[in-house]
C-alpha cells in the first residue's frame, strides 16, 4: 500500500536535513508503529506524507497503491484515503465543527466521484461515531476544536478518521496528553476501525498507547533514519532500556 | 442657488449654513483626517455612463424593498412605506417634523471635525426619504438605493427620527449609479433601538461618501452593520453622539474587497458624553491584490462619561502582499473610571489552520472561503437578528467563494 524509498528530507527554510534515508514498506491490514527520541524526524515523516509545507524533499520517493504520493496535493491525498491525526489538533474559530466534518466528507466524495451525502444520512452517521467516542452535542456545535480539553481534541482526530473512512491512518503522537481513560476510549476507536484494507502507521514516544493499539512492526527511529524493527516486543525493551542503545546504532550508520 | 420650491425655515437655515460654511476647511490631502483616503469620492468630474450598463449596478438585493429611491424619485411599496416621505416635500413643508431636525446633526459634527461635503449636502439636497416612528414595527424596512442625477456629485438626503421606546430595523441595499454624497440625520429617544443595517454598494464602480450622524437618549440602543462588497472608493463617516446615561452601540463593519485599485475607508467617532454608556466597533477587512481598507475608529470620552465601556477592534486579512490596511485607533478620555480599548491587527490566512483544513480533504478554494468566513463571523455576530444574520451569512458565502476566481 505504502512504500516508502530513500526517502532524505529537509527544512525548507534551514537547509537541514531531518530524514536521512528511510525506507518503509506497509502493506494492508498491517499496524506498524515507529517509536524514537525527540527530534529523530517521527512528525517530520507525517508532515511529508501528509503534504504540509515547509519540507524538501532531497531524495527518494513514496509510492501509494503504486502512484506517486509526493506529487500529490495535500487534499489529493486525503481523497486518496490518507489521513494524519495530529499531534496538536488545530483550533479554528468561526468554523463550526458540523460544518467542517460535512463540508470534508463530501469534498472527498465529490473529489472520488461519489454522491455527496444529504444534511440528514450526514447527521445519523456522525451522531452515531460521536455517541461511541462519548463526544457530546454540546462539543459538536461548537466551532472547530475551540475550548475543548486535550482529550476531546484527540477523540475528535478519530470522529472524523471514522467519519471520513481513510485507508491508511497516521496516529501522530496521539497519546500525549491523554489520560488513561481517554487512551482507552480513542484506541477503542481506532480497534474497531482496524481491517485488512487498511493501514496504520502509529507514531508514539512511549509504548504504553501499543498495549491499546498492538503493532504487527515496531521501527525504532534515530537521526532521520530507521536503526531497527522487530515485532511488540522490541517496544517493551525501549521502556526498559530506553533510546541509548540505538542512539549508538544511529551513528554508526552514518 | 436652490431652484426647488423649499419652506421658509429651511431657506433660514440654508442661509445660516451657508453663511458658515466658509469656516470648513475643505477637503485635501494635507489634512490628516484625509490623507490615506483616495480623493475620487470629492471628484467633480463628470462620470461618462454612457458606456456603462447601469442595469447590471444593482447592488445587494438580498431582500424585497419597501422603498426605493430611483433616481430623484422615492418610490413606496409596502403598507409600511406611509411612514416614509421624500426629503424635499419635507423640506418644501412648513409645518414638517423635520424642521427641528434638518442639520443640526451636520450643523454639530462639524464642530469636532471639518466636514465640508457634508456641508455642501444640507445645502443642496436632491432626493433621499425621511421617516418619523412613533410606534415600533417588527418587520425592517428595506431601502432600496439607485440613487443618480444628471449632476456629478448627487446629493442624498435622509431624516430619521425614531420616538422614546420605539423599536426599528431599517436596512438599506442598492448601489448609487453616479457619484453620491449622502448624510443621514438619526434621532433616537429615550429607550428606543434602531438597528441599521447599511448592505448598499456591492460592486460599486461610482465614488460614495456616506455621513451618518446620530442623536442618542438615554437607555437607547443603536446598531450599525455595514457590508462592502468591491466598493470601488466608497468613505463611511458615522458620528454618534450619547447623550444620557445606559445606552448601547455597535458599530461593525466588513469590507471584502479584491478588485484592483479599490478601497473602502470607514471612519467612526463615537462621543460618550454620559456615564454607564457602552459602544463596540468591529472592522473586519478581507483585502486581495492592491485593494485599500482604512479604518479610523475614535473613542471620546467626556469628564463626566464615567463607567464608560468602549470596544474597538480592526482586524484585517490581507491575501496579497499589495493590499494594504491602514489603521487608526483613538481614544480620547477625560473621565477617570472607564474601561476603552483597542486592537488592530493585520495578517495573512493561518498556514496551519489551512493545511488542517485541507489534510481532511476540503479542497483549497472551499478551505480559504471557510476561513475567509470564520474572519468576518466576529462582526456578523454583531446583527442581533438570528434571521438576517443567517441571510447575510448565506450571501456573504456565496460572495466569498467567488472570490479566488476573479
Amino acid at each position: 500500500m505504502l512504500k516508502i524509498d530513500n526517502l532524505k528530507v529537509s527544512l525548507e527554510e534551514e537547509d537541514k536535513q531531518i530524514i536521512k534515508g528511510l525506507s518503509l514498506s506497509i502493506n494492508p491490514g498491517e499496524v506498524h508503529a515507529i517509536m524514537g527520541p525527540n527530534g529523530s524526524g517521527k512528525s517530520t515523516l507525517s508532515s511529508v506524507l501528509a503534504g504540509k509545507d515547509g519540507y524538501t524533499v532531497n531524495h527518494g520517493n513514496v509510492k501509494f497503491d503504486g502512484s506517486d504520493l509526493l506529487d500529490a496535493e495535500v487534499e489529493e491525498r486525503a481523497a486518496l484515503g490518507i489521513f494524519l491525526a495530529f499531534q496538536y489538533p488545530i483550533e479554528i474559530p468561526g468554523v463550526g465543527n458540523m460544518n467542517f466534518l460535512r463540508t470534508a466528507l463530501n469534498s472527498q466524495r465529490k473529489t472520488r466521484g461519489q454522491e455527496e451525502l444529504n444534511a440528514a444520512d450526514f447527521l445519523k452517521l456522525v451522531r452515531s461515531i460521536a455517541k461511541d467516542l462519548e463526544i457530546s452535542d454540546e462539543m459538536m456545535k461548537r466551532p472547530v476544536n475551540v475550548g475543548a480539553s486535550g482529550g476531546e481534541k484527540k477523540r475528535n482526530e478519530i470522529l472524523q478518521m471514522c467519519l471520513l473512512e481513510p485507508r491508511f491512518v497516521i496516529l501522530d503522537e496521539t497519546d500525549s496528553g491523554l489520560d488513561v481513560d481517554a487512551m482507552k476510549l480513542v484506541s477503542k476507536g481506532v480497534n474497531n476501525f482496524l481491517s485488512s484494507s487498511r493501514s496504520f502507521l502509529v507514531i508514539t514516544h512511549y509504548q504504553r498507547l501499543l498495549n491499546y493499539i498492538i503493532p504487527d512492526y515496531v521501527h525504532i527511529m534515530v537521526d532521520g533514519r530507521i536503526v531497527k524493527t522487530g515485532d511488540k516486543k522490541l517496544a517493551l525493551h525501549v521502556e526498559e532500556t530506553g533510546y541509548k542503545d540505538f542512539l549508538q546504532l544511529g551513528k554508526e550508520k552514518h | 442657488m436652490n431652484h426647488v420650491n423649499t419652506s421658509d425655515w429651511y431657506n433660514s437655515l440654508r442661509q445660516k449654513l451657508e453663511s458658515d460654511s466658509s469656516s470648513i476647511e475643505k477637503v485635501s490631502r494635507r489634512s490628516e483626517y484625509w490623507r490615506k483616503s483616495n480623493l475620487d469620492i470629492v471628484s467633480d468630474l463628470v462620470h461618462n455612463t454612457s458606456q456603462i450598463d447601469l442595469s447590471n449596478l444593482k447592488g445587494t438585493c438580498l431582500f424585497e424593498p419597501d422603498l426605493t429611491v430611483l433616481g430623484d424619485i422615492i418610490e413606496l411599496a409596502s403598507e409600511e412605506s406611509d411612514l416614509v416621505s421624500s426629503i424635499m416635500d419635507v423640506i418644501a413643508d412648513e409645518e414638517s417634523f423635520a424642521k427641528n431636525f434638518f442639520g443640526r446633526l451636520e450643523e454639530k459634527s462639524q464642530k469636532l471635525i471639518p466636514r465640508p461635503l457634508a456641508r455642501d449636502n444640507s445645502l443642496s439636497p436632491k432626493v433621499g426619504y425621511a421617516l418619523s416612528l412613533s410606534d415600533s414595527f417588527k418587520k425592517p424596512l428595506i431601502i432600496h438605493n439607485k440613487t443618480k442625477t444628471s449632476a456629478s456629485n448627487c446629493f442624498q438626503r435622509n431624516l430619521i427620527v425614531i420616538k422614546d421606546d420605539v423599536e426599528a430595523t431599517i436596512i438599506e441595499t442598492g448601489s448609487n449609479l453616479s457619484v453620491c454624497n449622502s448624510v443621514t440625520e438619526i434621532y433616537l429617544g429615550e429607550n428606543a433601538k434602531l438597528n441599521f443595517l447599511d448592505l448598499t454598494g456591492e460592486n460599486n464602480i461610482f465614488p460614495k461618501i456616506a455621513h451618518k450622524f446620530c442623536d442618542i437618549a438615554e437607555n437607547a440602543t443603536f446598531n450599525h452593520f455595514g457590508l462592502r462588497l468591491n466598493t470601488k472608493a466608497t468613505r463611511t463617516e458615522i458620528e454618534l453622539h450619547l447623550n444620557g446615561h445606559g445606552i448601547n452601540t455597535s458599530i461593525a463593519n466588513v469590507s471584502l474587497i479584491n478588485k484592483r485599485d479599490h478601497f473602502s475607508d470607514e471612519n467612526v467617532l463615537v462621543n460618550h458624553n454620559s456615564y454607564e454608556c457602552k459602544s463596540r466597533q468591529v472592522f473586519k477587512s478581507v483585502l486581495e491584490n492592491d485593494c485599500t481598507s482604512i479604518v479610523r475608529g475614535k473613542i471620546y470620552v467626556a469628564p463626566e462619561a464615567q463607567k464608560t465601556d468602549g470596544y474597538q477592534s480592526s482586524r484585517s486579512l490581507l491575501l496579497s502582499e499589495k493590499s494594504k490596511f491602514l489603521c487608526k485607533p483613538e481614544l480620547e478620555i477625560y473621565a477617570d473610571d472607564v474601561i476603552c480599548s483597542h486592537g488592530s491587527t493585520s495578517s495573512s490566512l493561518d498556514k496551519e489552520s489551512l493545511f488542517y483544513l485541507l489534510s481532511r480533504g476540503v479542497l483549497k478554494d472551499k478551505a480559504k472561503e471557510m476561513l475567509i468566513t470564520a474572519f468576518i463571523s466576529e462582526a456578523l455576530d454583531e446583527v442581533e437578528d438570528e434571521g438576517i444574520r443567517s441571510a447575510l451569512g448565506h450571501y456573504i458565502g456565496n460572495w466569498t467563494s467567488c472570490f479566488f476566481h476573479e
